[in-house]
């Protein structure tokens, strides 16, 4: 049963995987300009580097082969060069994608941290004061665009009260080298004199990125959160457990707790999207030197093949990950393993 | 000994039009070792009893009565941990609808280990805790009919079959050996052989280890042969009590004559074709309810006076709230 | 026998009344119905509400703080911007800009994906499974990233932005309707109109279609505050509306560069987005908690 449910996930994931490769490809054409240089990123080829691209990619073949043959680029890394930069695309992004991955992850921890526990309370709360007082604040918290509160916190923060660095990830005095890609990793891994120093510093840089993503995503898990308590709390088997003489904290943490997270994982999964896309916003504010803040730049900049190549990516991340926690959530909660026992 | 007394017990309901009486003056008791009935339609408020009978209802419930009490203690006036205390020890519920009355998430095994009630156990160290709840847990499940204990308490409650669950609820109530057992229609649902075998059970306890049952049901058949007291609701208002035999046979109430009378198999002397008896009319909603006697409006004795609730009178050992009863003729 | 009447005569609202009787009792959603219409009232008379034109240029009040700073003036009440425009003119023209786009949006992106959804309720076999997988899959990405990748195709530019958002806002209704149609099918219900003879069209609409208004509303509503969400986001990215169109996202960037001096600049355009969802999300919530009553009983 879960064998055969995982291998069909695992399909649908290739499946969805060939299909934005297959747009990134149908991208180069459709793309202003010629498809030979939305795909490889040569600007202005002489002729025997054009006709060797040509050869490379395959043009004057049938387009389905000069996809395959793409394809074939793409696995073995070679994602063609940015014009920006004339780096190698698959570079870039890897360079890039590690800031993005580490500020989302901080701040779906922070999020979960905050939002689950306030939830649960305004649920166990259901329909009093604290609940609707709660119920506002998130209402008004999950209403403000992510910019704009990401632009107030730097006016207040950095350029009123002058506590909090406004952006980057870190002071250029550190010279910190990357390894992982993970700015606290690479500190603990790296041999700077003033680790600690750089740590916090470090730190700073990453309050008011995270806090304006966490404000946002914490009011929305907090209303998923309270609105399945508050269902629990109303159910027959809690209802049944206290008749049974257990107190309502017991009956509530020995049986509402697993039955109101379990099937609000997939929605607080669903979440991670939109907070990937908030983080790619905050971070051109904060000049963090992620994967939105590259994109954005690759757009403005038409730079036709770190475009394509960026959107793969991040739609590839984002696919693997909710595929990835879609099973993990299913594996976890026992109402989904429906194999039916014989009657006894 | 009474072992439960309710007298007059009155529950209103707050909602946004006004407060609802769901129960009106409802009277009940049982004595040690007896088999009750509760009888009465679906939304008569048999189940709203038992929850205010342990206390599972909301605070903004408004309960008042005269009397509530267990083994002559008030259960209303109690502290809520010394009533938690009473009724995990000595009172036990099976509840209407076991497949939403089980957490669905936890397994059945982990949910009757957990009902096996510490007083139970030998005093042990903790580790061999577990093995005797099992062995109490396993001998329960034995003896409400599930053969396969192990197949059954690995599974979750959606996994098995309706009166599984219902037989587990059944086995979760009964291993913590209660003084009292609250059983809220347990056979619904249940094929009429397995239905036949927990009445015999439940008979067999209350025989051999005088366990006294309030058994609540709208299934007159059913109880007909085991209980030795019945109550008869309607629409949150006693209206009569007495003894089964007595109840049965001269009913004095319009309503328990009606009841009993769309019970065809009470009655031997049927001649063919006749018609089907039952009142005219449908059980208002809890919104519309008529005052007084909330039979009025269907009852085919009414008069006058039943615009007035009437006083609960007794004949002997037997009570009823009518204004026009069926006293027998030679009165 | 003459049949009297015991009960006093219940009057029984039809249910879109009882939604709206439970909707009402929220005051906290009428707090949120009643911005929501002064929004309209906006995006309807917006030239007769603003006291200037959102392009005028008033070279006497450059950057001009709000009237509650002790350097402002009442005659501009938000203040002006780097070219002395009015800044609660521009804030009421944006508003109709974002606001009115929106709405176009949502509605276009339900009617296609109404009608996309309804037709694979009522399909079954091949062609509705392909359509379930791609739409998880879809479904999976965010809207914004959607259009941001559209946007990055066709190119910047607010109708390019409007096709973008309309088009990653399709899928969810598809979805809707579809799981909608599909449970509703198998109601007795519609097998009863179906054993009459009515046709599929038939069913879809008189039976069906009443049925679904609702949740179709609340899904709406829930579109629009992520359209606007979107088109602002877009706006203020430099990626939809570009700079002489107000709209509240492109106010917000075009404060950006004066953000030190001029906080205001961003402060307004940003609260007046706030509001606006805020509206939207508490009538959707409003909505949503009704029905969830209605359904309840």
């Amino acid at each position: 049963m879960m064998t055969s449910y995982l291998l069909r996930r695992i399909n649908l994931l290739l499946v969805t995987l060939f299909i934005l490769t297959i747009a990134s490809y149908a991208l180069a054409y459709l793309f202003p300009g010629e498809a030979l240089q939305n795909l490889s990123g040569q600007l202005n080829p002489n002729d025997t580097t054009y006709a060797a691209l040509s050869e490379k990619y395959a043009m004057d073949a049938h387009p389905i082969f000069g996809f395959f043959t793409y394809l074939g680029h793409l696995l073995h890394g070679d994602w063609g060069t940015s014009i920006n930069s004339g780096k190698p695309v698959l570079d870039e992004i890897l360079s890039h994608l590690p800031a993005t991955l580490e500020l989302s992850t901080y701040a779906l921890f922070m999020s979960l941290l905050i939002g689950i526990p306030v939830g649960f309370w305004a649920g166990i709360r259901f329909h009093r004061s604290v609940d609707y007082a709660v119920m506002t604040g998130s209402v008004v918290g999950f209403s403000i665009p992510v910019f704009w509160l990401a632009l107030i916190l730097i006016m207040l923060f950095s350029l009123n009260l002058g506590l909090l660095p406004m952006s980057g990830r870190i002071s250029l005095l550190f010279d910190i080298p990357e390894r992982s890609g993970f700015i606290v990793l690479d500190i603990l891994l790296s041999d700077v004199p003033n680790k600690r120093e750089a740590l916090y510093n470090a730190f700073l840089h990453m309050i008011l990125p995270t806090l304006s993503i966490t404000i946002v995503t914490s009011a929305v898990v907090m209303r998923i959160t309270r609105r399945s308590v508050a269902d629990v709390i109303q159910s027959d088997y809690i209802k049944a457990a206290i008749a049974r003489g257990l107190s309502r904290t017991q009956a509530l943490w020995r049986h509402g707790v697993r039955n109101a997270l379990l099937p609000i994982m997939p929605q607080i999964v669903m979440q991670f999207t939109v907070l990937l896309t908030n983080a790619m916003i905050v971070e051109l504010i904060f000049s963090w030197p992620g994967i939105g803040n590259w994109l954005l730049q690759a757009i403005y900049q038409r730079d036709y093949p770190a475009i394509s190549g960026g959107m793969l990516a991040v739609s590839a991340v984002v696919i693997f990950f909710t595929l990835t926690m879609d099973v993990l959530v299913r594996a976890l909660n026992p109402l989904k393993r429906r194999d039916v026992h014989g009657t006894i | 000994m009474q072992l439960l007394d309710i007298k007059n017990l009155t529950l209103e309901i707050p909602t946004a039009s006004g407060s609802i009486k769901a129960l009106d003056k409802v009277s009940l008791s049982l004595k040690k070792g007896e088999i009750s009935a509760l009888v009465g339609e679906s939304g008569s408020g048999k189940s709203l009893i038992v929850r205010t009978i342990v206390g599972a209802i909301p605070d903004r419930w408004n309960i008042t009565a005269d009397r509530l009490t267990w083994k002559g203690q008030d259960l209303l006036g109690m502290s809520e941990h010394k009533r938690r205390r009473i009724i995990r020890d000595e009172v036990s519920v099976v509840f209407q609808n076991a497949v939403t009355a089980l957490d669905p998430t936890a397994t059945l095994g982990e949910q009757l280990l957990e009902a096996v009630p510490d007083r139970l156990l030998p005093k042990t160290m903790f580790w061999q805790r577990r093995q005797h709840r099992l062995a109490l847990a396993q001998k329960q499940l034995h003896k409400v009919g599930i053969k396969d204990h192990e197949l059954c308490m690995k599974a979750y409650p959606h996994q098995v079959a309706d009166d599984v669950c219902q037989k587990l609820m059944l086995a979760m109530s009964l291993v913590s050996q209660p003084e009292l057992l609250i059983a809220d229609d347990p056979t619904m649902g249940m094929e009429i052989t397995t239905k036949v075998q927990i009445l015999r059970l439940l008979t067999k306890l209350n025989q051999t280890r005088n366990l006294s049952i309030l058994y609540v049901s709208h299934d007159l058949l059913a109880i007909a042969t085991m209980a030795t007291n019945m109550t008869v609701l309607y629409c949150g208002q006693t209206v009569e009590s007495g003894s089964m035999s007595e109840l049965r046979h001269s009913p004095l109430h319009p309503y328990t004559k009606a009841l009993l009378d769309s019970a065809p198999s009470f009655r031997k002397d049927l001649p063919r074709k006749t018609p089907l008896s039952s009142l005219p009319g449908t059980i208002p909603t809890l919104q519309h309810l008529p005052i007084g006697c909330r039979l009025g409006p269907r009852c085919p004795r009414a008069g006058k006076e039943c615009v007035k609730a009437p006083k609960t009178h007794r004949l002997h050992n037997h009570f009823y709230n009518c204004h026009f009863p069926l006293l027998p003729e030679t009165k | 026998m003459a049949q009297s009447n015991f009960y006093q005569e219940g009057h029984y609202p039809s249910p879109f009344q009882q939604t709206w009787k439970e909707f009402r009792k929220s005051h906290i959603a009428l707090f949120g119905l009643w911005i929501f219409i002064c929004f309209v009232l906006i995006l309807l008379f917006a030239p007769l509400i603003a006291p200037y034109s959102a392009s005028g240029q008033d070279t006497e009040a450059l950057l001009l703080p709000p009237a509650w700073d002790p350097s402002g003036t009442v005659v501009y009440l938000f203040g002006t911007d780097s070219l002395g425009r009015d800044m609660l003119s521009r804030v009421i023209y944006g508003s109709r800009t974002t606001l009115g786009i929106s709405l176009l949006m949502v509605v276009m992106a339900m009617l296609i994906g109404f009608s996309i959804g309804a037709f694979a309720g009522m399909s079954k076999g091949l062609r509705a499974s392909i359509l379930n997988h791609l739409l998880d899959s879809i479904m999976s990405l965010p809207t914004l990233l959607i259009a941001i990748i559209i946007v990055a195709i066709v190119g910047t530019g607010l109708t390019n932005c409007m096709w973008a958002i309309t088009l990653a806002l399709i899928p969810q209704f598809i979805h809707l309707t579809r799981d909608l149609v599909r449970t509703e099918w198998h109601k007795e219900y519609v097998t009863a109109a179906r054993l009459d003879g009515a046709s599929k069209t038939r069913i879809l609409f008189d039976s069906i279609l009443p049925n679904m208004t609702e949740r179709l509303v609340v899904a709406g509503t829930m579109a629009l505050s992520t359209a606007i969400l979107d088109i602002s986001a877009l706006g203020f990215l430099n990626l939809g509306a570009q700079a002489p169109v107000a709209e509240l996202g492109t106010l917000l960037s075009e404060g950006l560069e004066l953000a030190y001096i001029a906080p205001w600049t961003i402060a307004i355009p940003g609260a007046a987005i706030l509001l606006m969802l805020m509206s939207v999300n508490l009538v959707g919530d409003g909505i949503r908690s009704a029905l969830r009553y209605r359904l309840q009983q």
